[in-house]
């Protein structure tokens, strides 16, 4: 009966101790139900009338709606590229291993590894350059390469834990390269594809630098308007600014949700495979 | 070449098609070389040409503002013009601080956190507990830097209510505060990225063999000698690679800084990522942001060589 006791205060701590953190999230998704005047309530409001006004006004924004149909369009197609490219790729390092393979998979991991400002300036002589500047398809292949090398990486792993005999079976009973990779391979290695997808859609989804600088007025993604948009001659707006990030935040906190063992493995790019 | 396709498929049907495709990827090498293409040209034109393009500007006069716009040639005056900037070495500095510190405090707290969740795979709720743990993970940094300067805000914010209550009901001044807003700054990244350490840290119990947990509970070893004999010599590469993912991450920090404070007050937040904002997108100045940009490349390569030297040594010390 007393271990019981312990047990049940240990798991209340354990809420606690998430609940905290999730503190200052939950106060953003709580004033996106409240008035201005509420928001900026001195003492805060704890407690109020939650009001749907906030999202009414939103979806009746032009620029909302656009910048909502860019991010689903372009995180997805960057999304659907890079793990076409990422899953060929690793194939070859992985089965293939041709001889240049540590060199590359650093010169992958290396581009990832440098400070979004510093890749920015010349992304964005070239992109004027050679005018792809505030297309759509000059975002959504920026976010693909951008997504590209922590996917091999991802899929690499997975990829080396598949054992060689599926691939000796295949080749003693006929298929070609081609079948080996689509038919047998890539069937062993979903949950590496999802690993990838959830790591490489929280980082494209949140974004904010590249799609500011590459997709200027024209092609704003959800971070860049909730950056510059919110902006008005009286102040920010916070009611638009925190019902915007709400949207921006619950599919993520749904995927979150549905997928939370991929997240290891993804924020690790599969090098990291142990259970949490 | 073609002829040779399957003997059953007849002229044009799909199956003879598939055959064809087939014998072009018969070839080892051909198939590599047609699987590694895409990854390649990515490669080479969203890297390799940018890259070479920082390189070029880097040596030459180049600004958006300058009347002729031509890029001459000016040697290494970009680099000297850093080398010898007092706000340069003022941003290496701030950001070294606030990688020591994000990193320190957050793997100090995650471990903590993660040795007490290390007992959890019972409790209930617990998939939509983690969720909530994890949420500030995946919150936008723009998101999250607006919010937190309304909720720090000393005329109407959250978090300087809760200290007015203990601060006898005087609200402190922290992003306006030239010593307090690189501080402030710093709490937010810990409160964003601990639950980081924490996944890690949990991933790194995990892979502790049970039985010498046991073996340990038998002979009655005190949690330190547990913690330095079973844990660490079976957790210390996750937790290793969970730091240095840190570091790069920190390293990189930009959007929430910049929009919580850009930079201010003074410079007293400006990091290596915001100076460099500054010098391309406010000075306008390209040839010298090619130069700053360059400079922070090859310290980003510096820390993923030590990343891979770690993964090498955990990927070995696992096979033997």
């Amino acid at each position: 009966m007393k271990k019981e006791k312990k047990k049940v205060g240990y798991y209340v701590l354990l809420w606690v101790v998430a609940v905290l953190f999730f503190l200052p999230v939950l106060w953003i998704i709580l004033s996106a139900f409240k008035t201005k005047m509420e928001i900026l309530a001195w003492p805060p409001k704890f407690f109020f009338v939650p009001t749907l006004d906030n999202f009414r006004d939103l979806f009746s924004r032009r620029i909302f709606i656009t910048a909502l149909t860019n991010s689903i369009v372009i995180s997805l197609s960057a999304m659907v590229i890079a793990i076409m490219v990422s899953f060929l790729a690793a194939y070859a390092f992985s089965r293939l291993k041709p001889k240049l393979t540590g060199f590359m998979m650093f010169m992958l991991l290396s581009i990832r590894m440098v400070p979004g400002a510093a890749t920015v300036v010349p992304m964005f002589m070239m992109y004027t350059a050679l005018g792809w500047k505030s297309t759509h398809f000059g975002i959504i292949m920026f976010y693909a390469m951008f997504s590209v090398p922590f996917s091999v990486w991802i899929l690499k792993g997975f990829l080396d834990g598949v054992s060689t005999k599926f691939d000796e079976t295949a080749l003693v009973n006929g298929a070609g390269h081609l079948n080996t990779m689509f038919r047998v391979i890539l069937p062993q290695v979903k949950a590496g594809l999802v690993a990838a997808f959830i790591f490489n859609i929280i980082f494209v989804w949140n974004e904010f630098l590249f799609g500011f600088i590459l997709g200027g007025n024209k092609v704003q993604t959800l971070p860049v308007a909730l950056a510059t948009e919110t902006f008005t001659s009286s102040g920010m707006d916070w009611p638009y600014l925190a019902s915007m990030s709400v949207i921006n935040l619950v599919p993520l906190l749904i995927l979150l949700f549905f997928f939370q063992k991929y997240l290891l493995v993804g924020m690790t790019f599969g090098t990291v495979r142990n259970e949490i | 070449m073609a002829q040779v396709a399957v003997p059953e498929a007849g002229k044009n049907s799909p199956a003879r098609k598939i055959g064809r495709v087939q014998q072009f990827f018969s070839d080892d090498k051909r198939f590599l070389l047609v699987i590694l293409l895409p990854v390649v040209l990515f490669f080479l034109i969203w890297n390799a040409l940018p890259t070479m393009w920082m390189v070029g500007m880097s040596f030459r006069e180049y600004s958006l503002t300058s009347a002729t716009k031509i890029a001459h040639f000016i040697g290494l005056d970009n680099f000297v013009y850093l080398i010898t900037s007092a706000d340069t070495w003022s941003a290496l500095s701030k950001t070294f601080l606030f990688v020591v510190g994000g990193v320190f405090f957050e793997t100090v707290l995650g471990i903590m956190l993660g040795f007490l969740f290390w007992d959890s795979s019972k409790m209930p709720g617990r998939r939509f507990a983690l969720t909530l743990l994890f949420s500030p993970m995946v919150l936008a940094p723009i998101a999250a830097g607006n919010y937190f300067r309304l909720m720090v805000n000393p005329n109407f914010g959250v978090i300087n209510y809760l200290i007015s209550l203990f601060n006898g009901g005087k609200a402190v001044e922290l992003l306006t505060n030239a010593s307090l807003a690189f501080p402030t700054c710093l709490c937010v990244d810990i409160w964003m990225w601990t639950p980081f350490m924490l996944m890690m840290t949990l991933a790194a119990l995990g892979s502790v063999p049970k039985a010498e947990l046991e073996a340990a509970n038998i002979d009655r070893l005190g949690w330190w000698q547990k913690f330095t004999h079973i844990i660490l010599p079976h957790g210390k590469y996750i937790l290793m690679l969970g730091i240095l993912l840190r570091t790069i991450d920190c390293f990189k920090t930009m959007d929430l800084v910049w929009t919580m404070t850009t930079g201010g007050p003074g410079n007293s937040t400006e990091l290596l990522g915001i100076g460099l904002y500054r010098v391309a997108f406010q000075s306008l100045n390209l040839g010298r942001a090619s130069a700053y940009a360059l400079i922070t490349l090859l310290i980003a390569i510096a820390f993923t060589s030590i990343f891979l030297f770690v993964l090498n040594r955990k990927n070995s010390a696992e096979e033997a």
